[in-house]
């Protein structure tokens, strides 16, 4: 039977096409409407659909969520539960490490997504504006998104080697030797050598969301302003740009989300040192639970807290302040 | 010892029960090893646990090589669901698991006539033995006998150069393009306090370096902040790489005896898990002329013949373990005098297992030679920094004086203030 022997010439499903309104055929005639939409479906065979995600979510997300919140109330040594009330938060307060950590992930989350983007959106217009090589640098460009966070940070710490990395080679080279310098040993540095590496893995991915909605733009507003005698610098500016408004503020907010959480590259590349000065939030937590000597899950799982009621209102805050001209969707 | 040979008789009994009900099928252990990365030791624990297999049907084996980081991460979550291997690598600088609750004493199982008596306490605790302590080691200066040669300083016969003769050694190095000390940091939360922390010991004697070491001493005393002034001197001078920040262990095993070469290495004497691999693997190369001196004597210290001891990779029972029998029977067969002194040929290195070395045939005899004058007739104080610090005042540690001190980033004042505000008790 083809496909069109099974519609009617109403476009109806053949089913319903035989059974006109009033008929007896009616009831059966809904049964494979009530099924196609979804929306009219019985409680149980959604049920039967939604449990095994469901299932998983409550066991790997919520469950472990509600736990920390639950544990951040408790201090906990050996196979012993203490309630200690507030105390993990009052001692949290006076905790300066924490607050170092809170003070580089911060800038790690506010300042580094502007990179990321404007980096990605350079390579996305390089591409757009037909660079030569132009299919090999979009892979090459792409390829460190696809590299794993530990041959990323094996990679730039030789890139960074004080010895023979080519940062400093090239700076030498450049007669420059006077700025050379230890760029993960040095506080002053550290923290921007790690945004910088950072960036380098992740502005590929920014560059195919951008080069994406920069082909997806009416191609007549482009037209128009070329008509207009509209140079490529103006046309950046006053067109293409804010037309890619709500693009740039989604991976903006993404680039926020991620590096609010941002653990492995650092943890690879410094441990958050030297001096504390690449020390997260995510890295703090980590020693506190398992490099601390001790088995006491509640205060780190109080930082845990914390920091995710950090995350969520500093997310909400900017969709505020975004949404105000954009919406924004991730 | 009675206790322990009377639970090895149990043992066997059982295990001659079980053999005798025929159809009972062996049960299988699970164990943790350190030292994935170095062949020697690997082989050592290999060996043990297949004589182990092959000494009886009982008890099978599922050994696994795991790097001490991981085991420890793992072994924390898993020793609270009851998850955890029968037997794993544990040091005595991860306190936690026996205050936790989850190791089973192994006197029981263990005759501990068989293990040296300086070892034991490292693992004690209310009178019982919580760990089999197969690796130790004593912190020791090496130095490359032709470079320190050539840079016009001379070793003197009793292996320590003054604090003068030291700095002089830096300051010769630095002048002829030679990094006076191989270091690194880049993964490890010790070596970069190895000099100063020797260089206190040697300055304060072994009660009052204890006391720094538990919160007693303050970092502002006028020993430690002379010792300190003088440590901070030699970063100046550049006694570090540049790279040392950065420099992994295994990197700074390489930049001392291979690329670029250094003049001296302070480590641990385990220094001969990596150094006496092959050539072509990261080793040390054929005819490398490798000497030990003692870290130098301070002016006025207290005690210049002072080095540390101590206790590093050693085998635990889980206490919420299913087959602790096995476990136990496993360390037992360990913990011989035969064993001991396979270790120490294999591996080159001490053991709180113990040993005959008049049975102990190397191919390192020389290194083995050196090391034993270099320990002798001196007084050991049990422990490194470690050992001793937890917590916060851990982490200071590796962060000030591991990292930012002998990189040279904050000064004495500024390193004292850190270390007393995270260890001294008030």
């Amino acid at each position: 039977m083809t496909p069109e022997a099974r519609v009617s010439q109403e476009g109806r499903p053949a089913g319903l096409a035989a059974a006109g309104p009033g008929t007896a055929a009616a009831p059966r005639a809904r049964a494979p409407g009530h099924l196609a939409d979804p929306r009219r479906t019985s409680g149980l065979v959604l049920a039967v659909f939604i449990a095994p995600a469901l299932l998983i979510y409550a066991g790997l997300t919520a469950y472990p969520a509600f736990r920390t919140i639950f544990d951040s109330f408790y201090t906990i040594e050996g196979l012993e539960r203490v309630p200690v009330g507030l105390a993990n938060y009052r001692a949290l307060l006076a905790d300066e490490t924490f607050w170092i950590a809170v003070r580089n992930t911060f800038v790690w989350a506010f300042v580094a997504p502007l990179l990321d983007v404007a980096t990605g959106l350079l390579l996305a217009l390089a591409l757009y504006a037909g660079v030569p090589f132009g299919r090999f640098l979009r892979v090459a460009w792409f390829a460190p998104v696809l590299l794993s966070y530990v041959v990323v940070a094996i990679l730039w710490m030789w890139l960074y080697n004080y010895d023979w990395g080519v940062v400093n080679v090239a700076l030498r080279g450049l007669g420059l030797g006077a700025l050379t310098r230890s760029w993960l040993g040095d506080p002053s540095t550290a923290l921007a050598a790690l945004i910088v590496t950072h960036a380098w893995k992740w502005a590929g991915f920014n560059m195919v969301v951008c080069l994406a909605a920069i082909h997806s733009l009416p191609s007549e507003v482009l037209e128009a302003s070329e008509l207009d005698n509209c140079g490529w610098g103006a046309k950046l500016r006053h067109i293409i740009v804010p037309m890619l408004r709500p693009t740039l503020l989604n991976l903006y907010v993404l680039a926020f989300i991620g590096k609010m959480k941002v653990f492995d590259l650092v943890w690879i590349m410094t441990g958050g040192g030297p001096l504390w000065a690449t020390e997260t939030v995510s890295t703090y937590v980590y020693k506190r639970a398992f490099n601390w000597n001790t088995f006491d899950l509640g205060y780190p799982s109080a930082i845990a807290t914390v920091w995710f009621g950090v995350v969520c209102a500093a997310v909400i805050l900017l969709n505020r302040v975004f949404r105000a001209r954009e919406r924004l969707e991730y | 010892m009675a206790r322990g040979t009377l639970s090895a008789a149990l043992f066997g009994a059982g295990l001659l029960a079980a053999g005798s009900a025929g159809a009972a099928e062996p049960t299988q252990i699970t164990m943790w090893s350190n030292w994935p990365d170095e062949p020697a030791k690997k082989e050592w624990v290999t060996a043990r646990v297949r004589a182990f297999e092959a000494a009886q049907k009982q008890c099978t084996v599922k050994l696994s090589f795991i790097p001490k980081a991981d085991i420890y991460t793992q072994a924390k979550s898993a020793v609270r669901t009851g998850q955890a291997p029968d037997v794993f690598y544990m040091e005595p600088d991860q306190p936690e698991f026996l205050a936790g609750g989850f190791l089973e004493p192994i006197d029981a199982y263990v005759d501990l006539s068989k293990l040296e008596d300086w070892a034991k306490p490292a693992w004690t605790q209310k009178g019982k033995v919580y760990g089999l302590p197969v690796e130790a080691y004593t912190v020791e200066l090496y130095y490359n006998k032709d470079k320190v040669k050539a840079v016009g300083v001379e070793v003197p016969a009793s292996a320590q150069l003054t604090q003068d003769g030291f700095r002089d050694l830096v300051r010769k190095g630095v002048a002829a393009g030679v990094t006076p000390v191989s270091q690194g940091v880049g993964d490890r939360p010790f070596p970069g306090g190895l000099l100063l922390f020797e260089s206190l010991l040697r300055k304060l004697g072994t009660a009052d370096y204890g006391r720094l070491l538990n919160g007693e001493l303050s970092f502002k005393d006028p020993r430690v902040a002379e010792t300190m002034t003088y440590v901070k001197e030699l970063v100046d001078l550049g006694a570090y790489p540049k790279s040392f920040a950065t420099l992994k262990l295994g990197e700074s095993h390489y930049y001392f005896y291979q690329n670029p070469g250094a003049l001296t290495f302070p480590d641990p004497s385990w220094f001969t898990g990596r150094a006496f691999a092959p050539a072509a693997s990261g080793g040390m190369p054929d005819g490398f002329p490798l000497g030990i001196m003692q870290f130098p004597a301070m002016d006025g210290g207290q005690c210049p013949t002072c080095k540390t001891l101590a206790v590093a990779g050693s085998f635990v029972i889980y206490a919420r373990g299913k087959n602790k029998d096995c476990a136990g029977a496993l360390l037992a067969s360990m913990a011989t005098v035969d064993n001991g002194t396979k270790w120490m040929e294999q591996v080159s290195l001490q053991t709180g297992l113990k040993s005959d070395p008049s049975k102990i045939k190397s191919s390192h005899e020389d290194y083995f030679r050196e090391l034993n004058a270099r320990n002798k007739d001196v007084t050991y104080f049990f422990g490194t920094p470690l050992l001793y610090y937890r917590a916060k005042c851990a982490e200071t540690y590796t962060q000030v004086m591991n990292n930012a001190f002998p990189a040279g980033l904050i000064s004495v004042k500024d390193a004292a203030e850190r270390m007393d505000a995270a260890c001294l008790k008030s």
